[in-house]
């Protein structure tokens, strides 16, 4: 239920310092009514946590479409044994109603690690990793129908406008780069059903929308200089300067002059950072850059790409799906190849940014998520496809402050309904903002008549699957 | 509610201690059943339920520490029904049934299970606890009656003109009002600023673009007594007044003219929406009038029309429409509720400044608003549809109808008699809906002219391709009645879908018939695609078409016979449905069978008409008048359908029904007072209440908006927010004289922007002083004018306007959106539009909700999600980087360059024609003399070069996007 979404009652800058997150307001404030650096103006400045954090930075692996947990991470042999056979269960409405039989899966699992956990031969690379992993077989979403299910996933809200989770987080947080966005998303190909909203600031300021960044050598609109910019920005702050002595102090113009600052970083940074000759024979073996398959070469590229905005201090990145030719992870039909497909793209970059991470010492203070905005049925659509179920499937956590090689909740015999430890997307929220050193009741924004949070008026942290 | 089955009844043959104990009345037990609760119930109950359920919180509103309030249970009813487990929500809720599931987290185990399924079926043995305490918040205790009074709910108050010190300042009571809060505070008004930043303030805020050289200097020269007034005569007279102060509405109501989500199909004919407001801006509309148009435009008895005849009234209607939507909700109630939740959300916030949608779940927290209240407007929105409107003239198709008829009459005096029997269609026990037998279109909502004046009758015929004569079964809907060329829908009443089947005796050829469920109209497949039909028969007999609606049993629906004038989903992509066929409805029946009922075999004899060689002459005619029917007009509204009540949704879910709420407007704005509408939706009644003079917030809500837009912040800053989380007005007493000001004239806005604009504080400097800012540190007293960020839309016309390429040319479809490579996902338009947008003013760039223009959205463009008075102005590096490099901006840089350079020979003549443009003066020495040093020596051939990057330079200046 939401009351009160949308977009938010602007402010000066004056206004926003005051209602900023976790005090850093209040502070700022202050350094600037005692005419201090202007650098503390910037939204983007870090700031401290409520207590201390686990981890720094996010990924967010998000697997458009909803991948099946019973084909990936939650074995259920009774679907073996009744495949074929209608299912013995009374079922909801799902979003193609078209129900067939219990399908098994395709794919073996195998336990794996010192921890035994079992994971699916879709999965060989990220198996491997899996005692790094914490996996929650217990997910429920409020929704069946993408948008809705993908706006809840990344805002909390099943609907269009809210704040996305990057967004909360660097509102507040801040972040480390001063160079780049310290919200990015890496698009591989597939922007999921709802599009930019997604990853919208919503009633947040625009500083903290989610950049989306394309594959390739230019990421970012307008970010290639053109014209002759030095002696353009010169001859810019030159009139500036004599406006503002006309006019007089004012905050909001001097923060638009310093704007360019910022800019003209970005500038350098963006193309820096797709820059990635520098990176060893190894890395690109281990993201599989030079795969055969060339979706795998383009994940791969993004997955690394999330490794040097991490490594220079981005708050926030998700990482899109590539377009493997099926729709997304949405196997309503041809599940075998479509989710074949899926793994073979994402599985190795996958594993290589876990493996990649953790040898740079960054695991420990990154959190990385894995899941899509729901999981599908056990019984089939049609004759070899899987509809969509937001009533109990699998998503994974590891890294900063995530205790590994774990399985937190379980679904029913069929891999269904989640019967044990149910976890809330609004749990999940909570959960990462705890890691990050952020308590969700206490992250709040005021907007129109309300102090609003990623998780509403829910959220419980997901307690056992913490370090 | 379903309720637990099998072994509730197997577990009532445990021994049952208890003695048998209704609800209510004082009970004893024994004691072996209070140990039984004491050593298995209560520990059960304190572990898993009292952390929501008990004294610190009352989630749905249900306590369990206390027998009492077990019974008396929560929002959806009692919990436990003493020794009825099978009947207990509580039971249910454990054994995860359909409504609730409970505990959240994870299931009981399935002793935990049994073991309180026993307790309830010993009849809920507890010791005697005494009564439960419970605290007093709803609308009768007094904590409700403050909420009642708070300042904004309170009538307009009358104030004298405050007394000030410095008499020679004000120039009306806008003035001394404010002077008298600055006096209070020891503070001075700022200094007048100079007559051209006058006018450019003034030109940015009435139309949205800056003001002309030769405007700047004709104002300069003018000492007259009324220069300043013949100023804003002028641009409020100007076309491009509406456009800038109708861009400004449709923020408020979400526009937007695409409804997202994963397809974000187009919502068609919305920008006759946008003209619609950009004429009523210009047209002066009275503000009472535009709300009530807004809310029943389609009731008024007698709409405004336009110079062509169409209906404008009827337009402003189509706000409600602007919400987003999703293709295939699997809960299709609950897309019902979201939409009427918005649309609540909207008109409150838009027009009363309240935020009703809060009291969606429960009673507003903080405002006098209840559930009730919020479905008592949901009732007027459950008991109207949308339509897509046909808008001419009556005559203008009507017309044409009429003369077709008086042919048809002649020649079917020519015609020799004849006589088509109606079918008989065998009684297999379905139940006829509807067979048309009784000649009228009665319980039925008629639209267009296809479908005539009701259903045929015995000799009626078709003129079909303007030659042949076929005749047509007495007692059906037919569109083709008149000509094939007319279009209209037919609707039918609400009902509940109560058998699997819908069977439609039908004909046609283009024809259609929807099954619109819950209000639900993007209708096409995966899920809903079996509620359409196309009926392509194709002049044949009528013949049976089903529809199995067996998974929408309960669903409240309404049938849709269309000839044109609705709009098809099914392809991914809105289109309307062509209305160039007919369609024929003999019967339509409800049904068990998903076989129809077999017609009789003898039915359906024709005699037919002899076609007398005389009639050709008349077929030519009528062949010719045929042809010269003219395409509909058509544009979204609203319109009423069946009239019925809400209920209350406990706590907001569409799945738990409570109390009904009769319609009427919120109670703490006299919605008790009067009764309920007798007929149809009783939209104009509710707008009447809305614009009534003694609701204090309409006029308070809209001079605010209007001072907001004109000094930079409202003097209640929460402008979409009255409530008690919204902020208090600065200035009460000047905010109710304005509004009860505001009502006096006539709810002219024209005149509020005359006393605003005119004001002596409208032509304050805007040059910070730093006393003055000490002691009024966010400028809440208005001591001088803020400056101001342009929005997005003026910043880009700006730039089309100093380049020389802004094409001024009003209303009409939008310019299709301009895609770059970033604007990827699901509905992107197949072409990319024009990068200049035509040159249009960016009011007319299509507005698609997944792709809207980045670079409005980088200058805090909103997003159409809900009502939206207070833009952010947001600071953030895209803005540089668009200012910078964005090819919009280099291409209007060139063509700025190019034209300066061919007008204008010098260098200083040069530079005096950019300044002039861009900001109303000549510039400064030192302007030039930098200017010149960028520009260096011009060598050949990068002339053009050398003034297109200063004239982008120029762009970049905070004095071309700020407004001081």
């Amino acid at each position: 239920m939401h009351c009160q979404r949308f977009i938010g009652p602007p402010q000066s800058r004056r206004e926003m310092l005051l209602n900023c997150a976790n005090g850093f307001g209040a502070v700022a404030l202050s350094a600037l009514l005692g005419d201090q650096v202007r650098a503390s103006s910037d939204p983007m400045t870090p700031r401290p946590p409520h207590f201390k954090a686990k981890a720094t930075s996010v990924i967010f692996l998000f697997m458009d479409g909803g991948p099946s947990q019973v084909d990936t991470f939650d074995p259920k042999p009774r679907l073996d044994r009744e495949h074929g056979q209608p299912i013995k269960m009374k079922t909801p409405a799902t979003q193609f109603n078209n129900v067939g039989n219990v399908l098994k899966s395709p794919w073996a699992f195998k336990n794996r690690g010192k921890s035994g956990i079992p994971v699916s031969d879709l999965f060989p690379h990220v198996a491997e990793c899996v005692d790094d992993l914490a996996i929650i077989r217990s997910m429920v979403s409020n929704f069946s129908e993408h948008t809705a299910a993908n706006y809840f996933m990344h805002t909390g809200s099943g609907l269009q406008g809210r704040p996305s989770g990057g967004s909360w987080v660097t509102y507040g947080l801040g972040s480390e780069s001063r160079n780049l966005p310290g919200f990015v998303v890496l698009n591989s190909g597939l922007i999921p059903p709802g599009g930019a909203d997604c990853f919208t600031n919503g009633f947040l300021p625009a500083s903290y929308q989610g950049s989306v960044f394309s594959a390739g050598n230019t990421p970012v609109a307008n970010i290639r200089p053109v014209g002759n910019q030095k002696a353009m920005l010169g001859l810019l702050r030159s009139l500036d300067r004599e406006t503002l002595e006309r006019v007089g102090h004012n905050d909001a113009m001097e923060s638009a002059i310093a704007n360019y600052e910022l800019a003209g970083r970005m500038q350098s940074a963006v193309p820096d950072l797709v820059e990635i000759s520098g990176e060893s024979k190894a890395t690109r073996e281990l993201y599989g850059l030079d795969d055969t398959y060339p979706q795998t070469q383009l994940y791969g590229r993004q997955c690394l790409t999330a490794r040097r905005l991490v490594e220079r201090g981005v708050r926030f990145v998700e990482v899109l799906c590539p377009n493997v030719g099926a729709d997304r992870w949405d196997q309503h039909g041809g599940l075998k190849k479509g989710h074949e497909d899926n793994a073979r793209a994402t599985d190795k970059p996958v594993a290589g940014l876990l493996k990649d991470l953790k040898s740079r010492g960054l695991l420990d203070s990154t959190l990385v998520v894995w899941g899509g905005e729901f999981g599908r049925t056990p019984m089939a659509q049609g004759s070899d496809g899987r509809d969509h179920n937001p009533f109990g499937f699998t998503m994974w956590m590891a890294g900063g402050g995530i205790k590994g090689g774990t399985i937190h909740g379980a679904t029913d015999d069929y891999g269904y309904y989640a019967v044990e430890n149910k976890v809330q997307v609004h749990d999940l929220h909570a959960t990462m903002l705890h890691l990050l050193g952020l308590d969700h009741k206490r992250l709040t924004h005021r907007f129109s008549g309300r102090d609003m949070r990623l998780t509403d008026v829910h959220g419980e942290l997901i307690r056992p699957i913490l370090a | 509610m379903r309720i637990m089955r099998s072994f509730a009844t197997a577990l009532l043959a445990v021994g049952l201690a208890g003695t048998s104990g209704m609800a209510g009345e004082p009970t004893k037990f024994d004691s072996l059943s209070l140990e039984f609760f004491e050593k298995e119930v209560r520990p059960l109950l304190t572990a898993k339920c009292l952390g929501c359920h008990g004294p610190q919180k009352q989630k749905g509103g249900l306590r369990l520490d206390s027998r009492t309030s077990a019974l008396a249970g929560g929002d959806s009813g009692p919990a436990i029904i003493p020794g009825k487990p099978g009947e207990s929500r509580l039971v249910d809720a454990i054994n995860y049934g359909e409504t609730v599931q409970m505990p959240p987290k994870s299931k009981l185990p399935a002793s935990e299970v049994a073991t309180l399924t026993k307790w309830v079926a010993m009849n809920a043995p507890w010791p005697d606890d005494g009564p439960t305490k419970s605290v007093e918040t709803g609308p009768a205790s007094a904590a409700w009656k403050k909420r009642t009074e708070h300042w904004s709910l309170e009538p307009l108050r009358k104030t004298d003109d405050p007394k000030v010190l410095n008499t020679a300042w004000p120039k009306g009571f806008i003035d001394r009002f404010l002077l008298n809060g600055l006096e209070a505070n020891g503070l001075k008004p700022a200094p007048d600023t100079d007559r051209r930043s006058w006018l450019r303030r003034v030109t940015f805020d009435l139309i949205g673009l800056p003001p002309r050289p030769e405007e700047v200097e004709t104002f300069v020269a003018d000492r007259s007594a009324d220069a300043f007034e013949t100023v804003v005569e002028r641009l409020l007279a100007s076309p491009q007044y509406g456009e800038r102060w109708g861009r400004h509405w449709l923020d408020l109501v979400r526009y937007s003219e695409t409804s997202g989500h994963e397809f974000d199909y187009e919502i068609p004919d919305a920008w006759r929406y946008r003209d619609y407001v950009t004429r009523a801006f210009n047209a002066d509309l009275p503000f009472d009038q535009f709300v009530t148009e807004h809310l029943a435009g389609d009731l008024l008895p007698n709409p405004r029309r336009n110079a062509d005849g169409t209906n404008e009234s009827i337009l402003g209607t189509g706000f409600f429409f602007l919400v987003e939507g999703t293709h295939s909700p699997v809960d299709v109630r609950e897309e019902e509720a979201s939409r009427i939740d918005n649309q609540i959300d909207v008109f409150g916030k838009a027009f009363l400044g309240m935020t009703l949608a809060c009291a969606r779940c429960h009673d507003h927290k903080f405002d006098a608003i209840t559930t009730k209240d919020y479905y008592s407007l949901s009732g007027y929105l459950k008991s109207s549809r949308h339509q897509h409107a046909f808008l001419d003239a009556p005559e203008r198709i009507g017309g044409k109808a009429t003369e077709l008829e008086a042919i048809k009459t002649e020649i079917a005096a020519k015609l020799g008699p004849s006589n088509v029997e109606p079918k008989t269609v065998k009684d297999d026990g379905s139940i006829v809906f509807e067979d048309f037998n009784k000649l009228t279109y009665e319980g039925w909502f008629v639209t267009g002219e296809a479908f005539g004046s009701g259903p045929s009758r015995q000799g009626d015929f078709h003129i079909v391709d303007g030659t042949k004569i076929e005749p047509i079964p007495p007692g059906q809907a037919h569109t083709g009645r008149t000509s094939n060329r007319l279009q209209g829908t037919l609707r039918s009443r609400l009902f509940t879908i109560d058998h699997p089947f819908i069977h439609y005796l039908a004909d046609g050829s283009g024809g259609r018939i929807n099954l619109v469920i819950d209000g639900f109209e993007k209708i096409r497949s995966p899920i809903y695609g079996g509620l359409v039909l196309d009926v392509n028969t194709s002049r044949s007999a009528a013949k049976w078409e089903t529809m199995d609606v067996s998974m929408w049993r309960g669903h409240r629906a309404y049938i849709e016979l269309a000839d044109g004038g609705t709009v098809d989903y099914t392809g991914g992509v809105t289109r309307y449905m062509p209305g160039n066929g007919y369609l024929a409805v003999d019967e339509i029946r409800f049904s068990d069978r998903s076989t129809p009922p077999a017609i009789s075999e003898t039915s359906g004899s024709k005699l037919l008409p002899r076609q007398a060689p005389s009639v050709g002459p008349l077929l030519a005619q009528y062949a010719k008048i045929e042809s010269k029917i003219p395409t509909p007009t058509i544009g979204l509204a609203i319109t009423d359908g069946s009239a019925e009540d809400d209920r209350v949704h406990i706590r907001g879910s569409s799945r738990t029904l409570g109390e009904p709420a009769p319609r009427r407007f919120v109670e703490v704005l006299g919605g008790t007072k009067g009764s309920t509408p007798a007929s149809g939706s009783g939209r104009l009644d509710l707008a009447r209440r809305v614009v009534d003079p003694t609701n204090p917030l309409t006029s308070r809500v809209l001079v605010n908006r209007l001072w907001k837009h004109h000094f930079g912040e409202g003097l209640v800053r929460s402008t979409d927010d009255f409530g008690a989380m919204g902020q208090t007005p600065s200035n009460p007493d000047l905010l109710d004289r304005l509004a009860a000001d505001f009502i006096k004239g006539g709810w002219s806005i024209k005149r509020m922007h005359r006393l605003m604009v005119l004001s002596h504080a409208y032509q304050m400097s805007s040059a910070a002083e730093p006393e003055a800012d000490r002691v009024d540190p966010t400028n809440r007293l208005v001591h001088r004018m803020n400056v101001r960020r342009l929005e997005a839309e003026a910043i880009r016309d700006a730039m089309l306007a100093v380049s020389g390429r802004l094409d001024l040319t009003l209303f009409g479809p939008s310019v299709p959106t301009h895609l770059t490579p970033f604007m990827e996902g699901r509905g992107r338009p197949s072409q990319s539009g024009p990068l200049d947008g035509n040159g249009r003013r960016s009011l007319y760039l299509n507005v698609r909700r997944n792709f809207l223009s980045p670079f409005l959205l980088a200058f805090d463009f909103p997003t159409p999600a809900s009502c939206m008075g207070r833009r952010n102005v947001s600071n953030v590096p895209a803005q540089a980087l668009t200012l910078l490099n964005d090819p919009f901006v280099l291409e209007r840089s060139k063509l700025w360059a190019s034209r300066t350079i061919a007008s204008k020979a010098t260098r200083d003549e040069r530079l005096d024609s950019l300044y002039r443009t861009a900001f109303g003066r000549a510039p400064t020495d030192r302007e030039r003399q930098d200017a010149s040093t960028f520009l260096g020596a011009e060598s050949p051939g990068q002339e053009v070069q050398a003034w297109t990057d200063l004239c982008h330079v120029l762009m970049n200046t905070k004095e071309f996007i700020f407004i001081p």
